[in-house]
């Protein structure tokens, strides 16, 4: 970047992105305009937080020249992050969508619905579970449930309350209690990360695999961990997705080379060594189509063993008070073994 | 006044000055590393106390009261078999106990807790065995033998590691030369009074061996009721212990979680301390009762029906196991049921350990030094203090040894904070060296303290210096204690998790909190190469150690 742009980048480890929205709120309420965040990998909630607080500088991100290649057509999160609208606060780098994966030398019609699921699970009794939340693999799953045991999902989309979920709650838990039946230990037990179920997929101890990057299953079969009959797959009426971002923060020091920087990531170059199977496997946010037939080349391999061979449409989030009201729920029910 | 008094004034009140000089200068290490932050941190947990909206939301947790019965039921279990069977090894007469319980105890909790996981889960070494020898599965058995609702798994691997430390602490107060001659005459007075041996070693030695075995029993039951690192890698979740649900609210990017977070450690320390309480009023009660079958009349023998004997080595065939286990692990990418072996035999993981070596450095050289800061402290205070002064620094040793681990870090923690050194280099070693303190403090005050004063006198008439006398006798003869309270030092520090990971921020990383990332992060390979190498620093520490302090020449 220093190079070519004249902009030094250093990157920040951060366990949770909670602890910048912290960060950057405490310093503008200390009136401290040269903040330490520059840029920040973020979505969902906490941009949420950002954007009602006032913590973002922009609107930016829609004036950067790589915006044009994006494919807000296409994948509409790009535009909307879970329900809130993005209005150029915010860059996005990455998608994401809830995927079942599995050996597929045992597996060999794959599940493609939570009932299906259910049923599956019934014949192979104890095969089958999800991370316990607060896991976002967990949580993610647990939407993708509500969603799957109602009729009309664009109830979600708006602020929930414990009255509406109420009326939702019931169907819900009932597809959950099902499942649990035939779940891994009888459903009392949950593994504590999406990383455990695949390292037990891995190991035949459970037999489908579940992820929010499509090319994870693909990854794990590049680096030896998954067998190559690895089959990875989406859910008939669509499974959850989203775009993750980079922002940046009301105070940042560099806001210019922040830009350079953001629109960097979204070039075709940057997207493609992301989009990399060795690299991160992380999908693009680019529309092939609209890139020139060179860079369009670097997205268009062969796909890899283990890459989504049954794909599904992408679903919004819902809106963000959603996760609070069925963790919570969850917890309640379930948390007790 | 003559000329001669007031030189002998003058004089006097310099040399007083110099002691006194030297008193503050000797203290002030200890003081600055241990006493003073250990005393900040713990009025800085006083602010919790207070906090009755978080204890409240604590209490309405959905998981509160299953974590609550989970956490007493491996905590007293765990503490109880582990000191019985600590009693049965112990009345045996093993020789080298002490060696030997010293290697169980270099190993990590979390690398045991991990190396366990790799023996006994479904998929393990040993499931892997019986398909292959007997039952030919295809699938990995449905067996709940690690996460498992009752907390079995996490009690198995509390009980394998701090038997030996109970042996070693009941060990060596046998072994002090006083007590062992003590012993030795009474049990020749309880044989010839018609006692058998066991019967002796129950009714006599045993007692007094509990007794001055107090602090590291209360240590082990309140390192069992507030175990973090070994819960996360085999305990179960619904519901975790309590001490997994205060850690993950104490991590939460919410206030409000942290301040619930907080009231679940002192509630924690409360627990503890009842139960402690209730403990001695039983104890206090049934004194008669004890004492009656203290002086029943002799028997020749009661025997216990479990053979002893053969209790111990059994430890020593489970840590070969674990480490088989993770050994063949951390070669093996895809290793699917019911392979005995991996198909892949593939050195990937450790590569990785040498690609990102940061927090494997990060790790060494934080154990080094403050191991080596914590002995200077340490000796400074031995050489400079009154030896009643030495009841202060214990008694904040043992505390710090007993209290719970979170609750402590808790504390540090807030002094982090407060001092903004969360995320920084000194505040990382900070973090580390109140533990390695504390321990080194209590290893080293009773062997620095019972060295012979003769020697000083002889070495004085001689016309040596103090730092002299100090560096060319005393050190030299007390080497082996000096380097092995050095290796203790260097193992606490590798295996810090809990403070460390609250002082790091983020900005660091170092080998336990790499391994229990990855310990939720999947790569197997990976865990097994970090739990190997958390195992083999602090027995290399030892090894030298043992190799340095050996006798350079014999005496005839």
């Amino acid at each position: 970047m220093k190079k070519r742009y004249g902009v030094t980048v250093s990157h920040t480890k951060i366990t949770d992105t909670a602890e910048v929205v912290k960060r950057v709120r405490d310093e503008v309420a200390a009136g401290k305009a040269d903040g330490s965040v520059d840029l920040v990998w973020i979505n969902g909630e906490n941009f949420r937080a950002m954007k009602t607080d006032k913590l973002l500088f922009g609107p930016w991100s829609e004036s950067t020249p790589n915006f044009a290649l994006v494919d807000v057509e296409g994948k509409p999160t790009t535009k909307q992050d879970f329900s809130e609208a993005v209005e150029g606060l915010e860059s996005p780098w990455g998608m994401a969508q809830l995927t079942f994966f599995a050996d597929g030398a045992k597996v060999t019609n794959p599940p493609r619905s939570i009932n299906e699921l259910i049923a599956y699970a019934t014949q192979n009794p104890g095969r089958v579970t999800y991370p316990a939340p607060p896991d976002f693999h967990g949580t993610t799953f647990l939407k993708q449930v509500l969603y799957e045991s109602v009729q009309d999902i664009s109830v979600f989309a708006k602020q929930g309350d414990e009255a509406t979920f109420k009326q939702y709650e019931d169907v819900w838990a009932k597809s959950l209690n099902e499942l649990h039946k035939v779940s891994w230990r009888d459903g009392k037990q949950f593994p504590k990360a999406q990383a455990d179920v695949t390292n037990m997929v891995a190991d035949s101890e459970l037999l489908i695999g579940i992820t929010f990057n499509p090319n994870e299953p693909a990854n794990l079969v590049a680096a030896g961990r998954m067998p190559a009959a690895t089959v990875a797959w989406q859910h008939k009426n669509g499974t959850i997705g989203n775009t993750h971002f980079v922002a940046i923060p009301a105070n940042a020091k560099a806001k210019a080379g922040a830009q350079v920087f953001a629109n960097f990531l979204l070039s075709p170059e940057a997207q493609a060594k992301k989009n990399d199977l060795k690299i991160w496997g992380d999908p693009t946010v680019l529309a092939v189509s609209k890139l020139s037939e060179a860079d369009a080349k670097m997205f268009t391999s062969a796909p890899a063993p283990g890459s989504v061979s049954i794909p599904g449409p992408a679903l919004l989030e819902p809106h963000a008070s959603w996760v609070a009201l069925l963790e919570t729920a969850w917890l309640k029910r379930y948390g007790q073994g | 006044m003559g000329g001669f008094a007031r030189n002998r004034l003058v004089k006097a009140l310099r040399s007083g000055l110099m002691q006194a000089v030297r008193r503050y200068l000797g203290a002030a290490p200890l003081v600055l590393l241990f006493l003073l932050p250990l005393a900040l941190s713990l009025i800085l947990l006083l602010r919790g106390l207070v906090d009755i909206q978080a204890s409240q939301a604590l209490f309405q947790h959905p998981q509160f009261s299953g974590a609550l019965k989970l956490t007493l039921f491996t905590g007293i279990t765990s503490t109880a078999a582990s000191l019985m069977l600590a009693v049965m090894i112990t009345s045996q007469n093993h020789r080298n106990i002490l060696q030997q319980a010293s290697v169980f105890l270099s190993v990590p909790h979390l690398a045991l807790a991990m190396g366990l996981g790799f023996l006994i889960a479904p998929t393990g070494l040993l499931a892997r065995l019986i398909a292959a020898l007997f039952t030919g599965w295809t699938l990995p058995p449905h067996w709940q033998t690690t996460q498992d609702s009752f907390g079995f798994a996490l009690i198995a691997a509390l009980v394998l590691k701090e038997t030996p430390f109970l042996v070693w602490a009941m060990a060596s107060v046998m072994q002090q030369d006083e007590l062992k001659q003590r012993f030795a005459r009474e049990t020749i007075v309880a044989l010839s009074l018609g006692h058998g041996l066991h019967a002796s070693f129950m009714r006599i030695v045993l007692p007094q061996v509990l007794q001055r075995s107090l602090w590291p029993i209360i240590a082990v039951f309140s390192y069992g009721m507030t175990v973090v690192d070994m819960a996360l890698v085999i305990g179960p979740t619904q519901p975790p212990t309590l001490a997994q649900l205060v850690w993950t609210d104490l991590n939460d990017g919410e206030v409000l979680a942290n301040a619930r977070g907080a009231a679940g450690t002192l509630v924690l320390s409360g627990l503890i301390i009842s139960a402690l309480a209730m403990i001695f009023l039983v104890l206090r009660i049934t004194r008669p009762l004890q004492r009656q079958w203290m002086t029943l009349a002799a028997r020749p023998e009661i025997r216990s029906t479990v053979p002893a004997r053969i209790i111990w080595p059994i430890w020593a065939i489970i840590y070969a196991l674990v480490i088989v286990a993770m050994a063949l692990q951390s070669f093996s990418a895809l290793w699917p049921f019911p392979d005995l072996v991996a198909p892949h035999f593939t050195t990937t993981a450790w590569a990785r350990l040498l690609q990102d070596a940061s927090p494997f450095w990060t790790s060494v050289v934080i154990a080094i030094v403050t191991s080596c800061l914590a002995l200077v402290a340490v000796i400074a205070w031995l050489e400079t203090q009154s030896q009643a002064r030495d009841r202060i620094a214990l008694a904040a040793a043992t505390a710090m040894l007993c209290l719970p681990a979170l609750l402590v870090a808790l504390g540090q923690y807030r002094l982090l904070l407060l001092v903004g050194g969360t995320g920084t280099w000194v505040g990382l070693l900070f973090a580390h060296v109140l533990s390695v303190t504390a321990y080194m403090l209590v290893m080293l005050t009773g062997s620095y303290r019972a060295f012979d004063p003769h020697w000083q006198s002889a070495s004085r008439g001689l016309g040596a210096s103090r730092l002299t006398f100090l560096s060319k006798v005393k050190w030299p003869m007390m080497k082996a204690s000096l380097l092995s309270s050095l290796a203790i030092g260097f193992a606490v520090s590798i295996a810090q998790f809990v403070p460390a990971q609250l002082a790091a921020a983020g900005r660091f990383s170092t080998l336990p909190m790499e391994a229990v990332t990855l310990s939720s992060g999947g790569n197997r390979a990976l865990i097994a190469v970090y739990a190997l190498v958390l195992m083999a620093l602090p027995l290399i520490a030892f090894q030298l150690s043992s190799w340095a302090s050996r006798p350079r020449w014999r005496t005839a």
